[in-house]
């Protein structure tokens, strides 16, 4: 019965993985504005919100928002969350961070003249941003995207650490209870072919995003 | 009426006065070049035109529409429409690299509602007729030669049938042999009796082609006239010796 409980921590460690990416995604993007706004305080509010994700580690985040959330005064009742919400919530706000940055050096690469063409072209900000700006910054961001997904699989380990029953968590149960690692092998395998589909995933929008 | 009236325009980057007063008017059909040192405010005073840059004093009218009115800017989206017919064309093509080089002409046509996806894209490829590139409508902007990227962008200003084209050092990126084939479909251009105002420095093209040439030196237009009055009879110690230093390359 090694799959058959695995197979329910694969669905955890899958769901927590799709969550991050579609959310944290968007959400690094729209830092990526902020931090390029007009406004000096909405920039530094923005700067000072990566500097705080990057700079604290992720297991000490989901016991914030896990934990901690809920200790704070008068609010803090609104603020209990159950297992997984209160990690998909720690893993895409922590990933946003990671996401701002990379998507903030693919915009600084493209280039100026792209912005003048599409202006004396008479394009509107929205259509300079959606057709012209982000299809050339995909292309530039796109190798740091695939490392940051990859780091993202074995980091949905960590939510383990709020009681959260990923693969990881089952595996050791397991190893545990049969006094036998052949469940630490096929935990790794399974990472393994994980990650190896995301670079095949990867290699082809590289390919498609390659001008 | 005329196409486009600079009244008195000046821009400052910081303490350093790039424009200092220059006033120009370019009537229907006419086509002007602009000759001078680099940092003679040439390209700035055609990117002022487009809303490029801003300025910070004087007036700017494109075909009797006010862009700038003694130094503010029209509202965006006037700007927008105020310049929604003045083409430009830059030294460094900037094409779209993402698309093809159809792609690149159909795209703001199509955008901006002018035109539909199957009138725009029989425009393009007549247009690319035009400049001699039919064949490589499907071509990414990546596999062409300087002068094939800048004859594309003639081509994707032209989509949008422009009154009025600027051109800002058009074959100063190009490699030498390239740039005849540039000056060519311009030279086309002309024969058409497009409106043109054209930074540059090749100064037997110039001659060639314009009706009236502007030397800019330190922020204004020091001399203008005819080729003829500019290339013969130059007025200043400072035209003499810049046309003198061009010469001496050539």
């Amino acid at each position: 019965m090694i799959t058959g409980v695995m197979l329910k921590g694969i669905g955890f460690t899958l769901s927590l993985f799709v969550v991050t990416a579609v959310t944290s995604i968007p959400l690094g993007f729209a830092l990526t504005y902020l931090s390029n706004s007009k406004f000096r305080a909405v920039r530094a509010v923005t700067r000072a919100y990566v500097f705080v994700m990057r700079g604290t580690p992720l297991m000490l985040q989901l016991f914030f928002f896990y934990f901690g959330l809920p200790f704070i005064p008068f609010i803090g009742k609104f603020l209990v969350m159950d297992r997984f919400p209160a990690a998909c919530l720690t893993f895409a706000l922590n990933y946003a961070a990671y996401f701002c940055e990379i998507f903030r050096g693919g915009l600084l690469s493209v280039d100026k003249g792209q912005y003048e063409a599409a202006r004396v072209l008479g394009l509107t900000g929205t259509q300079t941003t959606f057709r012209i700006v982000i299809p050339q910054m995909i292309k530039v961001v796109m190798p740091s995207v695939a490392n940051e997904a990859i780091t993202l699989v074995k980091d949905t380990a960590l939510a383990s650490v709020i009681g959260i029953s990923d693969l990881l968590h089952y595996t050791r149960a397991l190893v545990n209870s049969r006094a036998d690692i052949t469940p630490f092998f096929i935990a790794a395998v399974f990472y393994l072919l994980f990650t190896f589909g995301l670079t095949k995933l990867f290699d082809a929008l590289e390919k498609k995003y390659k001008f | 009426m005329e196409m486009l009236k600079l009244t008195n325009i000046v821009k400052s980057f910081g303490t350093n006065e790039v424009l200092r007063g220059v006033s120009l008017a370019v009537e229907r059909g006419e086509i002007i070049a602009v000759i001078g040192p680099s940092g003679s405010g040439k390209s700035t005073m055609l990117r002022s035109c487009v809303g490029l840059e801003r300025i910070s004093d004087g007036s700017i009218e494109i075909s009797g529409r006010s862009l700038v009115r003694e130094g503010v800017t029209v509202p965006e989206r006037e700007a927008r429409s105020v310049c929604a017919r003045t083409g430009m064309v830059f030294q460094h093509f900037n094409l779209f690299p993402h698309m093809t080089v159809r792609e690149n002409l159909c795209l703001a046509p199509v955008l901006r509602m002018v035109l539909d996806k199957r009138e725009a894209a029989k425009r393009a490829d007549a247009l690319l007729d035009k400049v001699g590139l039919a064949d490589k409508a499907d071509a990414m902007p990546a596999s062409l030669s300087g002068g094939q990227k800048q004859r594309v962008a003639i081509a994707r200003a032209l989509m949008l049938s422009p009154e009025i084209l600027l051109f800002d050092e058009p074959t100063s990126a190009l490699d030498p042999e390239l740039t005849g084939e540039v000056l060519a479909v311009m030279r086309g251009l002309a024969a058409e009796h497009m409106t043109m105002v054209i930074v540059t420095h090749e100064m037997a093209f110039a001659r060639d082609i314009a009706d009236r040439v502007l030397f800019m030196d330190e922020g204004i237009i020091a001399q203008s006239g005819t080729p003829d009055e500019i290339f013969q009879n130059p007025a200043s110690e400072r035209l003499r010796s810049f046309l003198r230093s061009f010469n001496r390359i050539a």
